[in-house]
């Protein structure tokens, strides 16, 4: 490995870290907002809601993610939808994510205990206020470990993104690569940068685990 | 005008029926405590009474206002009035002993934050927990979650309190604790009714005590009449058991 080289890459992997950094915050941000509805529906006693929702995450945990981005960008304009590779991105990683945070915000409400709502009902809740007040909030104190592996895994596979011409860490080096025939530099530099980030992401769901563990 | 009436309350659970055709009342301040063996059904009634189970047939009411499960809305208003205190607490863990007693008037009757705060400092001073305030349930005794629990139902002002064995799951020399809030309670007029197996509380509390057995009210009288002279054979078994 050449130091000089190194140096040369550093500041184009940091941008495109800083990309991937930001594919992945939105998609599981929205991904988490997607799977909340999705558990919510898929508990449901309405069997037409669930089954919707439950189709939905069939489809995407069912599929590759590779396959779901190529179909988004590659597919999609051929029915007069037609999406920009950011755009592509992060709907796909969105949708996906959604459907792996619908399984573990479900299984999350599923093991609150069944006191909690009788509690809630007696003292005149709405289902949402239920929800929102009482039953989510404990779902999350439950949920954090799966939901850190979950945000790890997704800021990896945003990795898969490269492959529809979104320019991001992976992209990058791959283009570093081809440009300078030396492998080592630019991927050593990538590896480094994924393990960063997802350090700074395990720090951040053990200091929230810590911190809520005061219950 | 009764405080509660029941019309006919059926309530099975699948092929099982575990009660038919209650009708039972009770009054304005009264106290009635249910007895019984477990599987009497007695519990199942008591939840019946704020709809936490559905019946299957008969009515309920809440100080005349009849509750249908297809009214949502009306029901809510209506349970709003009746508190509810559970055997196993069931306190809102993620929240403080105050978080816990103020949640309710606030997000169910939209009640200003200020004046509950007021309000709920005194009420917990009354179960003799003001020491507690900013502890989470899982830091406190059996007996103090317990009376967290009456707390939290007495923020929403209720003109009825169901206990469903509120003792049952606390350690034997927390119990006093809790059936003294309850006494204090009885003593001000509230109107309750009580599930429980302390003979002792029936006796020294009740208006009225019921003997329940195999779905049936199996006898009723004030507490004297019952503890001394229970005229129903089964209700002799059951006190010489459990004496």
């Amino acid at each position: 490995m050449d130091i000089n080289i190194l140096k040369e890459m550093f500041p184009v992997l940091l941008k495109a870290g800083i990309m991937t950094m930001e594919l992945t915050i939105i998609s599981v941000i929205l991904g988490t907002f997607i799977g909340v509805i999705t558990a919510l529906l898929k508990l449901s006693k309405n069997k037409l809601i669930a089954t919707v929702a439950g189709f939905y995450t069939w489809l995407f945990r069912g599929t590759p993610m590779l396959l779901q981005l190529f179909f988004i960008y590659y597919g999609l304009p051929f029915v007069g939808l037609e999406f920009t590779p950011f755009q592509a991105a992060l709907i796909g990683l969105s949708l996906n994510s959604g459907a792996y945070m619908g399984e573990i915000i479900r299984g999350g409400i599923l093991s609150v205990d069944k006191g909690q709502f009788e509690a809630c009902k007696s003292l005149g809740f709405t289902y949402l206020n239920t929800m929102k007040r009482v039953v989510l909030p404990q779902t999350f104190k439950i949920i954090i470990p799966s939901v850190g592996n979950e945000f790890i895994t997704m800021l990896k596979d945003t990795s898969l993104v490269s492959t529809i011409a979104m320019v991001e860490i992976m992209r990058s080096a791959q283009l570093l690569y081809a440009s300078s025939f030396r492998p080592l530099e630019p991927f050593f530099i990538a590896a480094c940068f994924y393990l960063l980030m997802t350090t700074i992401f395990t720090t951040v769901f053990s200091y929230y685990e810590k911190r809520l563990s005061v219950y | 005008m009764y405080m509660i009436e029941t019309k006919n309350l059926t309530k099975r659970f699948g092929s099982l029926t575990v009660f038919e055709d209650l009708d039972v009342t009770v009054k304005k301040g009264e106290v009635l405590v249910i007895i019984g063996p477990s599987g009497s059904g007695k519990s199942t009634f008591l939840r019946c009474l704020n709809h936490l189970e559905i019946p299957d047939g008969g009515e309920v009411f809440i100080e005349g206002e009849k509750l249908n499960v297809r009214n949502k809305k009306h029901m809510r208003n209506t349970i709003e009035k009746v508190g509810m205190v559970f055997q196993n607490f069931n306190l809102f863990h993620h929240m403080t002993v105050l978080q816990n007693v103020i949640e309710a008037p606030i997000t169910v009757k939209h009640e200003a934050k200020q004046e509950v705060l007021k309000r709920a400092e005194g009420i917990i001073e009354k179960v003799g927990l003001s020491e507690k305030l900013d502890n989470y349930p899982s830091k406190l005794s059996g007996g103090q979650k317990q009376r967290v629990a009456i707390a939290r139902s007495l923020a929403m002002r209720p003109d009825i309190m169901l206990f469903d064995e509120p003792t049952s799951s606390l350690d034997p020399e927390l119990v006093g604790e809790v059936l003294g809030v309850m006494k204090n309670l009885a003593k001000e007029g509230m109107t309750m009714v009580v599930v429980t197996h302390e003979m002792g509380f029936a006796k020294e509390v009740a208006d009225r005590v019921m003997f329940m057995d195999g779905g049936k009210i199996v006898e009723e009288g004030t507490p004297e009449q019952f503890f001394t002279a229970p005229k129903e054979r089964r209700t002799k078994e059951f006190l010489n058991i459990i004496s």
